[in-house]
């Protein structure tokens, strides 16, 4: 069996796994639509009125990027699930390679996502309307990189953790960090005339770089950080996936070999 | 076991496990031949499941190494894995999957065609009784049928070298006669079984060849039979009193020529390892009623592999699990 195959068995377990929490993925999608039918209109109105609609357009593309990351980082749970479980020690004692092992869990935690992130997006097509179909394709295969390597990083903190309650609060300071000192959910000119060193770090976020990209897939391009779109994005997202998926496979080879997960 | 050319398949050198100050394994020099059943015992915490994961490569040794079908676990660990297959003493499945999902993944994984698949799941599942519980979740099943789920893995993979870890813990009389016979078919189509238990009994009916391990050594390795033999004093008697027994009598009954050794199992229960127990038997029913200590039952019986673990640690096996280190 070669490497691929493995690498996809890989994925298929994690997809199969997920679906088995039918009920996160029901109270995430409640969630959402409660989020866009009553904060995000109502906050929306706290703007100038012409921009109201605009707003509410720009929030809801924005809590698509915050459901695609959470659902990403949630591979991270499930590996504590599994080692509470001993599932880690029997994953490792496979016919599959560290290698194929963490990238396929990767591309597992990344593609069910996606599948979770799914009909919020039609949601989000829906209320926004589409108006470049092709923009909106590269768009979609930036944010399959960004939803890797989201899931990369999130294996990679928790494997060198190895402490569910300090993954957990981590995690929850990181999503603090990384959400809000973003575009996700007000544009880049508000951030920079609120403080310019948050405006840097939020140039150089890969939540900025998702939110930014989906946006402009929809064709909603105002207020956009970076310039010129896509490019920027996409190289950014493509350096986040990769630090965490290959430089986190040597990581995840390291510690877990070392002596197994306790 | 496989007449002909014996082929060692496992070989560890000076294989060393250190959990910080806990030498867990200490320099273990193992050879285990192609083709056999090996029972590696001891009682919990001896060391049997850290070689076991070890040899499987899940964990690193501190020290030392093995070869597993020629290759190096340190230094192909990849390749290694190909040959192998566990069964591991605990159940490791996640509660929210089936039995099904379970076996289904495992055989694609282990490289088995879909057809092949499909007969060898469905087969094994009737044949450890667990057909049909295939849909149910992992959660809404017994310990017992957890540890068949387990067990299953290694019965469709069909693995070069498997490693069985306490197989029948937590399974009922029946089911553990069924699984034995499932570990011999196992070894018939070709596999290399490593049983890592602390069931001495099952250890001795189903293995060629033992090794004893505790704290993290290898005490003894040889076929059952020859363990058996190599205790001083074959002969084994137990005898039950009435009554505790007394410092003063032990020390009589030791001084007896053909007494090897006695062990008090409980105040009122001995074990005397002796020869020529035929002469001996009416000269210790003496003793005891002078010292006016009524027995109430007395056995005798040929030496068990218990005996044999009694024998090279000075602890019954339960003895020895009390006082086994913590990490």
């Amino acid at each position: 069996m070669n490497a691929l195959r493995k690498t996809l068995l890989v994925v298929e377990r994690d997809l199969r796994m997920f679906l088995q929490y039918k009920f996160l993925i029901i109270m995430r999608t409640i969630w959402f639509i409660a989020q866009i039918a009553f904060f995000g209109l109502i906050a929306s109105h706290m703007v100038v009125p012409d921009l109201a609609d605009i707003y509410f357009e720009y929030y809801i593309a924005g809590v698509v990027i915050m459901m695609l990351y959470s659902a990403s980082v949630f591979i991270g749970y499930d590996i504590f699930e599994e080692a509470e479980h001993g599932v880690f020690e029997y994953l490792l004692s496979l016919p599959v390679s560290r290698r194929e092992l963490v990238f396929g869990r990767s591309i597992g935690g990344g593609i069910r996502s996606f599948v979770f992130v799914g009909p919020l997006i039609a949601i989000s097509l829906f209320v926004i309307g589409l108006t470049n179909p092709l923009n909106f394709l590269i768009a979609l295969s930036a944010l399959f990189l960004f939803a890797f390597g989201v899931s990369g990083m999130s294996i990679t903190i928790a494997v060198g953790l190895k402490s569910s309650d300090r993954f957990d609060i981590l995690m929850g300071a990181l999503n603090a960090f990384i959400i809000r000192l973003s575009t996700t959910m007000y544009p880049q000119a508000f951030v920079q005339n609120a403080s310019q060193a948050y405006a840097t770090i939020a140039s150089f976020n890969p939540v900025t770089f998702a939110s930014d990209l989906f946006r402009w897939g929809v064709g909603i391009e105002k207020y956009l950080t970076m310039n010129p779109m896509p490019l920027a994005a996409i190289i950014g997202l493509v350096i986040f996936f990769c630090a965490f998926t290959f430089i986190g496979v040597t990581f995840y080879e390291r510690r877990l070999e070392g002596g197994g997960w306790k | 076991m496989n007449e002909g050319i014996l082929v060692q398949i496992i070989r560890t050198i000076d294989l060393t496990k250190r959990f910080g100050d806990l030498v867990a394994i200490d320099h273990l020099n193992l050879n285990i031949e192609e083709g056999e059943i090996f029972g590696l015992l001891g009682p919990n915490g001896a060391g049997k499941t850290t070689v076991v994961l070890m040899l499987s490569t899940v964990i690193k040794p501190t020290e030392g190494t093995a070869f597993v079908g020629e290759q190096d676990i340190r230094k192909d660990p990849d390749d290694v894995r190909k040959l192998i297959g566990i069964c591991f003493q605990e159940p490791k499945i996640l509660w929210v999957s089936t039995p099904w999902d379970v076996l289904n993944w495992h055989a694609k994984v282990c490289g088995l065609s879909t057809e092949e698949r499909k007969k060898r799941v469905k087969q094994v599942l009737e044949d450890v009784n667990l057909w049909e519980y295939r849909q149910r979740n992992v959660h809404g099943l017994s310990g017992g049928m957890r540890k068949r789920v387990e067990i299953s893995k290694v019965l469709i993979q069909r693995p070069k070298i498997a490693f069985i870890d306490e197989p029948t813990a937590q399974i009922d009389v029946v089911g553990k006669h069924k699984i034995w016979n499932m570990i011999r078919e196992l070894r018939d189509e070709g596999s290399t079984i490593i049983l890592a238990t602390n069931e001495l009994h099952e250890a001795d009916i189903l293995s060629d060849r033992v090794g004893i391990m505790h704290k993290g050594k290898l005490l003894v390795c040889d076929t059952p039979k020859t363990l058996k033999d190599s205790i001083l004093g074959g002969d084994i008697v137990e005898i039950r009193l009435e009554k505790e027994v007394t410092q003063r009598a032990l020390d009589e009954l030791k001084n007896f020529q053909e007494v090897v050794d006695v062990i008090a199992v409980n105040p009122n229960n001995l074990r005397v390892y002796l020869n020529k127990v035929e002469e001996i038997v009416p000269q210790i029913m003496k003793l005891f009623l002078k010292k006016h200590l009524p027995i109430s039952s007395i056995h005798m019986s040929e030496p068990s592999l218990d005996d044999v673990f009694v024998h090279y640690t000075g602890l019954t096996i339960e003895e020895a699990e009390q006082k086994r280190p913590s990490r």
